[in-house]
């Protein structure tokens, strides 16, 4: 019997899996992105502080440094590896595509992270212990390679959106894959917001000396103010040369009505932000730890969740390297890797026959097992996007079909799986075309979960 | 479940390199995490038994605050090392791998969370333990145990890759399917014997660490000789646990008269031998490092047995051979890894052997290194832009 090399489906109940990524990323994208732009940040202190002679610098990046130990090397280095885990839970295939093409390059960012790691303890521990010159080479060395784990995953991060050509689909080539034409634009987009991140942590730690060192405490606030604001300018620039090399499908989502504010949204962010690095230029002495910290929230919460979501959305339909479905089927052929497209076989034979986890007494429908099947079925093939149930709440699919599917019950889901999503017409939905007795367990199932 | 359906989850764009090449990688890189991981709890563990001891002994007052550093240190550093068996395990073992992270979900998530607190928590204990506040130990005794209970869960996800006959009955228990993701199953044998090994890597670092301050001249050879000595006790009294729990679990998987295994016990006996004769701590670091890299071959060849026994082809795995990748990852890994990790540890080792400030720009060996490190990394940048820009150019115009 012809299989396809499934895993089991792990779900949360009334969330779905995505999320679990979606958050890790979220937490690690800060945590990272302040260690990167910090790395940078403190080889332009280091060499101030060595060609002026200023002491005093070392001292804040010593705090500064003791902060990022625990808020970037804690959290970033455990959730870099937490993403891996939380998205191999929620899209196994999609993972293994990605660590199938690029093992190397990972293998090669670990070399970096090491590194890094290492070096951040050394840089650290030893601003009181070594020669000044010999510490600013090692501040040099880590800037260098804290930008060079940026370097390389995020050729397999924008491989994630698209390879950018057709190159690798006939190549199979990891370095095809890897320089896709958004890879740069998106690298470059990542340093402005990183540079924009130490800034901020930079205010909170500048913030809190004021009591030890007044002046000196207004002078970083201000610099970490510029910083900031340098950073987020170039953020904005590379996001809009970014935005002009996404793919069709990417566009078409960023054109929904339902995300015609996010645009408007970014502006509004950009402008607030903005005011909030003035206020730390010209009014250094306004700006207290609390408010600094409560700033880094958020920025956090305001600016990285949402563009964060809204990348996963506009790589909808896909989840790597637009030949792997959200839901882990193979979209496309990859003749440079010998792969096949796994649609047409779930369309002749349905998930009932393919799925090597179905239980062997649900691979028959039946009247007393149909919404049993029809619940496994709408895991397999709609849970990595959709919460299911009643009251699901990330992007609910009972609410999604009650507002816009009028009669709501099981012949029009029916209609709707075999015509709309089962022809893949729409751009951001995979293909699921299935045979009819297998949408008919799901549309039934699916009609009890709407109010 | 059968080996068809194990070779057929294998991924479809096949292993980039040979997957003998993956599983050598993965033996020395999974010994290396565990020596840290090892040696992370043993400290931390130790740390708590000496945070109770410093108020009135003048050594542990000494020793403690260097064991949670130690602890701390090692803590990041097994979460590094453990990145690349991860990686290289979901490349040739990817069916086990992924089903074990699916079955187990809700646990992944939880691992990834309870790390982080455990961790956080670690340096609450470290910061309140410098400034000798009371209640310092009841956090790290939380902290401790929030830590083992992160080693269970991936204990736990190991076990559950190895177990192919029991994937289905896990994920639907009598045909009813459980997407839950709270699958969680142990083989206590295995994990007793991984974790006593905490308490021999320990007490081999108490040697390492007496005989490294032997040259300084700020810590009394009474001080060293008492921690040198506990550390002699733990080892040898730690290995013994350890042999005795080792040989149940080889009889357990029926491998005691492997060839592996039996290098196993006869390095373990050498470890064992030289702890006791207690003469250059530094050789028996050298042969506990054979230790871990025979253990970690021990713990491949029980999952190689049990995966090809049930048909999985791991060499047969199709290959599409990548050289530009490799060669940048091998490129990087020989000259940049191992000049920048000998330009950091040089000078570690240098400003740990001497007082006050170490002026690196007059040592030779230190200049040269920071030098070279800083070039390479230079180069590398540049290589790095200019195989962009060919790829870009080759494949857009």
């Amino acid at each position: 019997m012809e299989m396809l090399g499934l895993y089991p489906v792990f779900y949360v109940p009334n969330f779905g899996s995505a999320w679990l990524m979606g958050l890790t990323g979220t937490i690690h994208i800060l945590a990272s992105h302040t260690s990167v732009g910090a790395g940078m940040l403190f080889a332009f202190l280091a060499h101030k502080a060595y060609k002026e002679d200023r002491p005093e610098l070392y001292d804040y990046m010593k705090r500064y440094g003791m902060f990022l130990l625990i808020f970037s090397y804690v959290i970033g280095s455990i959730t870099g590896p937490g993403i891996w885990y939380t998205a191999t839970a929620a899209s196994p295939r999609g993972i293994s595509a990605l660590i199938h093409n690029f093992v190397w390059v990972w293998a090669t960012e670990w070399v970096f992270f090491i590194y890094e790691v290492i070096g951040v303890f050394a840089l650290v521990y030893f601003i009181d212990k070594i020669d000044r010159k010999t510490h600013l080479k090692l501040t040099y060395t880590f800037a260098i390679a804290s930008v060079g784990t940026l370097a390389l995953i995020i050729g397999i991060i924008s491989f994630m959106m698209w390879p950018g050509n057709d190159a690798f689909y006939n190549t199979g080539s990891a370095s095809d894959a890897f320089f896709g034409m958004n890879t740069f634009p998106h690298m470059f987009l990542r340093i402005g917001f990183m540079i924009m991140m130490s800034g901020i942590i930079g205010m909170i730690i500048s913030s809190a000396m004021k009591k030890d060192n007044a002046a000196l405490s207004k002078e970083l606030t201000q610099k970490m103010g510029i910083v900031s604001l340098l950073g987020g300018f170039v953020t904005m620039f590379f996001f809009m040369w970014y935005i002009m090399t996404l793919p069709a499908n990417a566009s078409a989502i960023l054109a929904l009505p339902s995300n015609s504010g996010i645009i408007l949204q970014r502006i509004i962010l950009a402008i607030l932000f903005s005011v909030y690095f003035l206020v730390a230029i010209f009014k250094p002495q306004w700006i207290s730890r609390t408010l600094a910290i409560v700033m880094l929230f958020v920025i956090g919460i305001s600016g990285v969740w949402p563009g964060e979501k809204l990348r996963e959305s506009m790589r909808k339909p896909y989840v790597a390297g637009q030949y792997i479905y959200s839901n882990n089927i193979i979209a496309r052929d990859v003749p440079g890797k010998g792969i096949k497209s796994e649609v047409p076989i779930l369309a002749a034979k349905g998930f009932l026959k393919v799925d090597p986890w179905v239980p062997e007494r649900l691979r028959t429908i039946t009247p007393e097992n149909k919404l049993e099947v029809g619940e496994m079925l709408t895991k397999r093939a709609c849970s990595n996007c959709h919460s299911l149930e009643t009251n699901g709440k990330y992007r609910p699919m009972a609410t999604l079909i009650a507002t816009k599917l009028p009669g709501k019950d099981a012949a029009t889901i029916n209609n709707y799986m075999k015509n709309v999503i089962g022809t893949g017409a729409v751009s951001y939905m995979p293909k699921i075309a299935l045979p009819d007795e297998e949408y008919d367990a799901m549309a039934a199932w699916m009609a009890t979960q709407v109010k | 479940m059968d080996a068809t359906l194990i070779n057929l989850m294998k991924d479809p764009a096949g292993v980039p390199f040979f997957p003998v090449v993956f599983q050598g990688l993965y033996i020395l890189t999974w010994a290396l995490h565990a020596a840290f991981v090892l040696l992370a709890l043993g400290a931390f563990g130790l740390s708590l038994y000496g945070s109770t001891k410093q108020k009135t002994d003048s050594n542990w007052k000494i020793f403690n605050p260097h064991l949670i550093m130690t602890g701390k240190f090692s803590v990041s550093m097994l979460i590094l090392l453990g990145i690349a068996p991860l990686l290289f395990t979901q490349v040739i073992y990817d069916s086990g791998w992924y089903v074990a992270n699916t079955l187990s979900g809700a646990w992944v998530f939880i691992f990834i969370y309870s790390l982080i607190t455990g961790y956080m928590m670690f340096y609450w204990y470290a910061a309140a333990n410098k400034k000798g506040k009371s209640g310092n130990t009841i956090i790290g005794l939380i902290s401790f145990a929030i830590l083992v209970f992160c080693g269970i869960l991936m204990h736990n996800f190991a076990v559950e890759s190895i177990s192919p006959t029991k994937w289905m009955e896990w994920y639907a228990p009598n045909g009813v399917i459980n997407n839950s993701g709270f699958n969680f199953h142990i083989d206590i044998i295995r994990l007793a014997f991984m974790v006593s090994l905490t308490i021999p890597v320990v007490g081999i670092f108490m040697q390492n660490y007496s005989d490294f301050l032997s040259t300084r001249k700020d810590f009394s050879s009474e001080y060293l000789t008492f921690v040198k000595n506990l550390g002699t006790k733990l080892a040898v009294v730690g290995l013994l646990i350890s042999a005795v729990l080792f040989v149940v679990w080889m009889l357990k998987e029926g491998l005691l008269l492997n060839p592996v295994v039996l290098a196993t016990i006869v390095s373990v006996v050498v470890l064992l031998l030289l702890a006791m004769r207690n003469k250059n701590s530094y050789v028996t670091t050298g042969i506990l490092v054979v230790v871990a890299l025979f253990i970690s071959g021990v713990r491949e060849l029980v999952r190689y047995n049990i995966m090809s026994g049930l048909g999985y082809d791991l060499y047969g795995y199709h290959m599409n051979l990548e050289i530009e990748t490799i060669t940048m990852f091998l490129l990087t890994f020989v000259i940049l890894g191992f000049t920048g990790i000998a330009f950091i540890l040089t000078m570690a080792w240098k400003v740990g052997k001497r007082e006050g400030v170490f002026d690196a720009s007059k040592d030779v060996a230190v200049t040269k290194l920071a030098n070279a490190t800083l070039a390479i990394f230079i180069l590398w940048t540049a290589v790095y832009f200019a195989w962009g820009i060919v790829a870009l150019f080759k494949n857009t115009l």
